[in-house]
């Protein structure tokens, strides 16, 4: 060896070594990430599966919207309708449905006919097995999901599930030498830097799908040639030490294509849903075809942005297909002369974020932030997106509503703008079927519902009334029918003297326990919260479902105890179903990736008042509606059993109303976030969205009825006195007590008789209940 | 011991049955009689409890729990969604979680004026045999006595099967 030439050895001997060295560090950086984690998908949360049967208001239920957004498609109406394709029809629907993985059972595709009478559903038959069902599935849709800082949304799909002609129109498209070249295509390099040479600047690129994948994975999106030397490395050491189809794999779930809100969409799996509303699986030709068209520009070349550029496209990838021998001729000109069939946009809800945020307080502490928007978990939530969605917009609308009717209450600053929250569960069970926390999440994410606690008003007079008729030792300390004192009352407190007055600043004297709640007077329920005890009230609000610790003091029975809505909803639920308390919960199945449950949420509940005694706290609260505070329930048209309690904190800050039917209950709260006066009573202003909720979820008319319980009887009294109402009493009106409390005097047309203690009347007849039949008689 | 006291309570019931059979005679209730009362509500919400008996029929207890839960669902207030509930808890050794739902179906089936004879036998037989397995045989074992009583062909061996109730 010359002399002269050792040095270029050296040279080249040091710069063969340090690319040696660098590409034993590049193969290390290559194995950690496809050994590892190789993505991060976030959790998703499902809504509860919409449920089908005859009787059902169809219109009501959303059903065309529900298959529409679950990306169900207008079929023709033949002998095979695919799944999820549906064919309307005046007097029916025929919807295919789709299989789902439920948790709680594999459902399976399902060709179903839907006779319609009218708004309702009248029948529901099995068209494979030619019977009658009683109830369907629908399945769930999607609510949301829990994101990285990435806001990366994907759905993993193994290599087997994609159908052949979309790895077909990919390959077209971006890589047609895939299957040979060993991470570099140098003759389609050759020809990008001679197509660039003509053109005078870069119009073509060379990327192979593992130079593509490399660059996504591992190196910064910058256009220089270092970046471009480290791109080809790497490729060559992952084509090296992985096979072709896990390198394809790995491609076509991490190929971005496109974006749903600020959400970017990720891999075949999430675009095939974002698209066409299904799974990769179901995708037809021409689907695949526009997939592989947007991979170059999925937002210049977005279908929704500019259909006639994607379709233009979409058919340059079936000509190439077609020129590479992929498809046939047939296929080629059937799926080029197909429109565009796209899914109606979903755009990210963001109306349930404060669901999804509540529910993420709700998981275990080990489903942590983390967790959640890498483990690609799947969770079945109680949310009923339906709901869901009117109780956003009604909070909305009605906010504004207020605001152009009493423009002292608008702001310019939005985030010290009248703020409002609305919570819906079925009391039986706890389910949380809707909660809005505020009136834009862009704009607060604190949510009202379940964070705030807020001084509750009258809302929380019901926990005395339910305190002094519980049978206690003593029996209860009134019925229904007994006076309460609603005269001037002094209290002596530390630092003074406390002195309630009522909403209307005068005092009533004598008043029925009815009409005292019914008018929400507040001297008298102080009074009686005073003589059960303020300790007993804080123990029956807990027992129904407070949780918040209230102060023992006088004013507590006017409601200056802080709570938050959702503790409220709980504790009238409890009154709602009877004495019940339910577990409130927010999801019922929390589904591993893999598909096997890790947690699951069953219906629970435990009683704690006895059903008597929630009864009789039930009709004193459908009086509040029918003759009280609420009477502008009725008028606004509602029918049917509904109970309800208004509630105005001091000065107006708070406004509450809480209305319940026997399957429902809807808290409203309204109020700023800094507490100064509404300037409105809860009346005209909370009630007014309860009424539009109910409406849009339930109806004017709203089903069942509360029903009394066997040791709750029904007995006219006379409202003068509240003495049991005989044949000839003057007035009656019809009251409900717990056996054995019925009222021992009687009013009978000769005038009001007191009943001795031994059941004989003062006139030597027998008095109380027996005397009352024996007039009766 | 445990076992021992279960054995002969259960040879008592089957004396008793066999009393039972000849003295009261009442038909026990089947879901299936009722699944078509009520309103269309009612209506879609039983044949969910049926759905979910036909899977606990095939041994699918969880498949079953939540098609219980979606008739609870549709229809918060039918009495034998909360009863199947209770069954169900009492089969799967959750004797304490059975109680509430009982009381709830009791409740719910004495106000809508449905608290027959029929379902009285599987009322009583239930807290009975959740009582039993909880360990308050004293309690327990008197209501299994009655269930064995109204319904001997169905609580004379003290287990109320999806198939009977059914």
């Amino acid at each position: 060896m010359r002399a002269s030439r050792v040095p270029l050895a050296l040279s080249a001997f040091a710069a063969g070594f340090l690319l040696a060295v660098h590409m034993v560090r590049l193969d290390r950086m290559v194995v950690a990430r496809f050994e590892g984690r190789l993505f991060r998908v976030p959790s998703r949360v499902f809504s509860a599966p919409m449920i089908l049967y005859p009787g059902l208001d169809w219109k009501r239920a959303d059903l065309m919207g529900t298959l529409t957004r679950l990306g169900y498609r207008q079929g023709a109406n033949g002998e095979n309708l695919p799944p999820g394709h549906f064919v309307w029809r005046d007097d029916a629907v025929r919807v295919h449905l789709a299989a789902f993985d439920h948790p709680s059972r594999y459902q399976q595709a399902r060709d179903i006919l839907v006779r319609l009478d009218g708004g309702t559903i009248e029948e529901i038959r099995d068209l494979a097995l030619d019977r009658p069902l009683g109830a369907v599935l629908v399945e769930p849709e999607l609510v949301g999901a829990y994101y990285g800082p990435d806001r990366e949304q994907r759905e993993l799909v193994r290599l087997r599930e994609v159908p052949w002609h979309l790895l077909e129109a990919v390959l077209a498209i971006e890589d047609q030498r895939f299957e040979t070249h060993h991470g570099l295509d140098f003759r389609r390099i050759l020809g990008a830097v001679w197509a660039n040479v003509q053109a005078g600047k870069i119009r073509q690129g060379a990327s192979t799908l593992t130079q593509q994948l490399v660059k996504n994975f591992f190196l910064t999106p910058e256009r220089t040639l270092r970046r471009k030397l480290e791109e080809a490395l790497v490729s060559l050491v992952v084509e090296a030490r992985y096979n072709k189809d896990e390198i394809l794999e790995a491609y076509l779930n991490e190929i971005y294509l496109g974006q749903r809100g600020a959400t970017a969409i990720h891999g075949v799996g999430e675009a095939a849903h974002l698209y066409f509303g299904k799974h990769p699986r179901h995708l037809r030709i021409s689907e695949s075809a526009l997939l592989a068209a947007i991979i170059q520009s999925p937002n210049g070349i977005s279908p929704y942005r500019d259909p006639a550029r994607a379709t233009k496209r979409r058919n340059l990838v079936l000509a190439l297909m077609r020129k590479q021998g992929r498809i046939d001729d047939r296929a080629y000109s059937e799926s080029a002369a197909e429109p565009l069939h796209l899914s109606a946009v979903t755009p990210d809800p963001g109306e349930a974020r404060y669901f999804l945020d509540f529910l993420r307080r709700q998981l275990p502490e080990i489903y942590g932030a983390q967790t959640l928007a890498t483990e690609g978990m799947r969770i079945y939530s109680t949310l009923d997106l339906r709901l869901q969605r009117i109780a956003a917009q009604v909070l909305r609308e009605g906010l504004e509503r207020l605001e152009a009717q009493h423009p002292g209450l608008a702001v310019d600053d939005p985030s010290q703008a009248l703020q409002g929250c609305i919570v819906a569960l079925r009391p039986q069970t706890g389910e949380l079927l809707a909660l809005v926390g505020g009136r834009s999440y862009g704009l607060s994410q604190y949510d009202r519902c379940s964070q705030a606690r807020r001084p509750v008003g009258s809302v929380f007079k019901p926990f005395v009334y339910i305190a002094a008729l519980e049978p206690g030792s003593g029996g209860p300390v009134i019925t229904l029918a007994d006076f309460l004192d609603d005269g001037p009352l002094d209290v002596p407190v530390p630092g003074g003297v406390w002195s309630p007055e009522n909403y209307d600043h005068e005092f009533h004297g004598r008043v029925m326990a009815r009409e005292a709640l019914e008018r929400s007077l507040n001297v008298a329920t102080a009074r009686l919260a005073l003589e059960v005890g303020i300790d007993r009230v804080v123990e029956v609000a807990g027992r129904l479902g407070i949780s918040s610790r209230l102060p023992e003091v006088p004013s507590l029975a006017l409601g200056t105890g802080e709570v938050s809505p959702l503790e409220i909803a709980r504790a009238y639920a409890t009154i709602a179903s009877g004495g019940v308390r339910p577990e409130i919960h927010a999801f019922e199945d929390l589904v591993a990736p893999q598909g096997y449950t890790l947690e699951r949420r069953h219906l629970s509940f435990e009683r704690v008042l006895d059903a008597g005694t929630a009864y009789l706290a039930t009709s004193l609260l459908e009086g509040v509606v029918e003759r009280g505070t609420a009477a502008s329930v009725r008028a606004q048209g509602m029918s049917g059993p509904i109970a309800g309690k208004t509630g105005t904190s001091d000065g107006e800050r708070d406004l509450w109303f809480v209305g319940f039917t026997p399957e429902l209950v809807v808290v409203v709260w309204l109020g700023f976030d800094e507490p100064r006066s509404v300037g409105l009573p809860s009346s005209v202003a909370a009630i007014p969205i309860w009424v539009r909720f109910m409406e849009r979820a339930v109806g004017k008319k709203i089903r069942g009825a509360f029903l009394p319980p066997p040791d709750v009887v029904r007995l006219d009294v006379d409202p003068a006195s509240g003495a049991l109402a005989l044949s000839g009493c003057p007035e009656r009106r019809p009251e409900y007590f717990l056996e054995g409390t019925e009222p021992e005097e009687v009013c009978s047309g000769s005038g009001r008789r007191g009943a001795a203690t031994d059941g004989v009347g003062p006139d030597g007849r027998p008095g109380g209940f027996v005397g009352w039949l024996r007039d009766l008689m | 011991m445990r076992a021992s006291r279960l054995l002969a309570a259960l040879a008592a019931l089957g004396l008793l049955a066999c009393v039972g059979c000849t003295s009261l005679g009442i038909r026990p209730l089947r879901i299936s009689e009722v699944a078509d009362q009520g309103d269309a509500v009612r209506r879609a919400s039983q044949q969910l409890v049926l759905d979910g008996l036909d899977s606990a029929i095939e041994r699918l207890p969880d498949v079953a729990l939540r098609q219980y839960e979606r008739a609870i669902q549709v229809d918060p207030t039918n009495p034998y969604g909360y009863l199947v509930i209770a069954r169900h808890h009492i089969d799967a050794n959750d004797p304490r979680r059975a109680l509430p739902f009982l009381d709830q179906a009791e409740a719910l089936l004495r106000a809508q004026g449905a608290y027959s004879p029929a379902v009285e036998a599987h009322g009583v037989g239930l807290r009975g045999a959740a009582l039993y397995a909880i360990g308050e045989p004293e309690q327990g074992f008197p209501l299994l006595q009655r269930a064995s009583q109204l319904a001997p062909s169905v609580w004379g061996d003290g287990h109320l099967s999806a198939l009977d109730l059914r």
